[in-house]
């Protein structure tokens, strides 16, 4: 995946049941100026990642939130919330579901 | 309840779907059964089958509440499940995303390797590789009157997929608030087949399509003949599904989800109609049992249970019959229940409880 080398770094932290995709690590780092990219970039890392976060069609789905620094993403910019530099970004299941 | 990663030959397999993963209850005898856990444990289980052509192969449609629906398959007997390689997914950036994987079932015996799925949005998926990777069918995800497909109230759902044993061209499958669908050419081309069929929600009740066909199956050795359970009523073809004979007679409501057949006997078939509450019509849980290919229809109680308490509701893929002579029969109600007949429906006994609500069964016997 070609990003420029200034690229923000961040550190990701998955939920427990997509940490088998990353070889059982709690956390990534990746590189991407937002949520979206940084998606991308998980995606190209670990292939199939992308689909449990997103729906074909490119939206979040439902039950998944992004925080970007503990913030959500979805009262931001969505998936256009930028990323700075040494962010962290947590990966939530919400709570729901019966 | 117990964690078995094989089973004898011999051995009955009921596959059991759930809210909130998938069962496996097992026997020897048909009369006690021991209820065994898998490996998913948490997902929507919509439906799951067991593959023999080749193996002992279990394919379950994994619906997560959060990360994505897989079409699983376990080698195991469900201890240990793998994603496919090229899994049932559309394509990036494009207008389709999946919601719900509805079915799967295995191809034809002069196909092994062929297995076919089922999903919402209403596309039947193709692989050739026992479940490894799977393609679209294009000609029925395009077409020409897909925009003016409707979904039913659990989704735009092809949910019924009847492989005809007899012809590798020929297949149907059940679409719901679509209808009746059939393939001569081996999926490059589909026609509507709902003609007699009602759609009485609709202001006019025989459309080409647009009926809500609930569940579809075909008569064993005569491949001409289906039967299919509808929102509004039940029918039976003699003509490949080119049009339908209502069947419901004597039946107390016309509509239902389940049906399924007696392979030995198969002008026996079973259905399970409902009230407008889905559930059973009268304090009396019942299976409706015809004998004569539906022109009378007849109560199956005993063992079945009955009070001013009873609200048990059964889903498209909760009854099934296994292929022992007498048949077994199996219904999975959405309170948690198996209730299992080995005598044809004849009688009944409760056989597991306690489970999530069971979308699906499935009985298979271990070769």
């Amino acid at each position: 995946m070609d990003l420029p080398a200034t690229a923000p770094c961040a550190l990701v932290i998955l939920p427990h049941v997509l940490r088998e995709k990353v070889g059982n690590r709690a956390s990534v780092r990746v590189y991407g100026h937002n949520v979206r990219e940084i998606i991308a970039a998980l995606d190209h890392e670990y292939p199939g990642l992308g689909f449990n976060l997103c729906y074909e069609t490119g939206e979040l789905r439902p039950y998944v939130n992004i925080f970007v620094d503990r913030e959500d993403s979805r009262y931001h910019q969505g998936l256009d919330t930028p990323v700075r530099d040494g962010a962290t970004i947590h990966i939530l299941q919400s709570v729901a579901g019966g | 309840m117990s964690n078995s990663t094989t089973f004898a030959p011999g051995t009955v397999l009921v596959l059991v779907g759930t809210k909130r993963g998938l069962f496996l209850l097992s026997s020897r005898d048909r009369a006690r059964w021991e209820v065994n856990a898998t490996g998913l444990s948490g997902s929507r289980i919509f439906y799951a089958t067991l593959d023999q052509r080749s193996g002992h192969r279990m394919f379950a449609a994994d619906n997560g509440d959060f990360f994505g629906s897989f079409l699983r398959y376990s080698d195991d007997f469900g201890q240990t499940w793998y994603e496919p390689e090229q899994g049932i997914q559309f394509p990036e950036g494009g207008d389709l995303k999946l919601v719900n994987i509805w079915v799967v079932e295995p191809g034809r015996a002069s196909e092994p390797g062929t297995l076919y799925a089922g999903v919402d949005p209403a596309t039947l998926w193709v692989s050739n590789d026992n479940g490894v990777h799977w393609s679209l069918n294009e000609s029925l995800a395009n077409h020409p009157t897909r925009d003016r497909w409707g979904p039913g109230a659990g989704g735009l759902c092809l949910h019924t997929i009847v492989v005809d044993p007899t012809n590798a061209q020929r297949m149907w499958v059940g679409i719901s608030s679509v209808g009746c669908m059939r393939t001569d050419d081996g999926g490059q081309s589909w026609v509507f087949l709902n003609k007699n069929v009602r759609a009485s929600f609709q202001p006019d009740i025989y459309p080409e399509f647009g009926q809500c066909l609930h569940r579809m199956l075909q008569h064993p050795t005569q491949p001409d003949v289906l039967y299919q359970q509808n929102h509004c009523g039940i029918y039976k073809s003699v003509n490949a599904g080119d049009d339908w004979i209502d069947i419901q007679h004597n039946l107390p409501s016309e509509f239902g989800f389940p049906i399924a057949i007696d392979a030995h006997n198969p002008d026996t078939v079973f259905v399970i109609v409902e009230n407008s509450a889905r559930n059973n019509v009268s304090e009396q849980f019942n299976v409706y049992r015809t004998q004569d290919g539906g022109e009378q229809w007849q109560p199956l109680t005993e063992g079945l249970p009955a009070g001013p308490g009873v609200r048990l509701g059964v889903l498209r893929h909760g009854m099934c019959t296994d292929t022992l002579d007498p048949c077994g029969v199996y219904v999975g109600t959405n309170t948690g229940q198996v209730f299992a007949s080995a005598d044809r429906g004849d009688s009944w006994h409760l056989i597991a409880d306690f489970l999530p609500s069971v979308y699906s069964v499935k009985a298979v016997m271990v070769e």
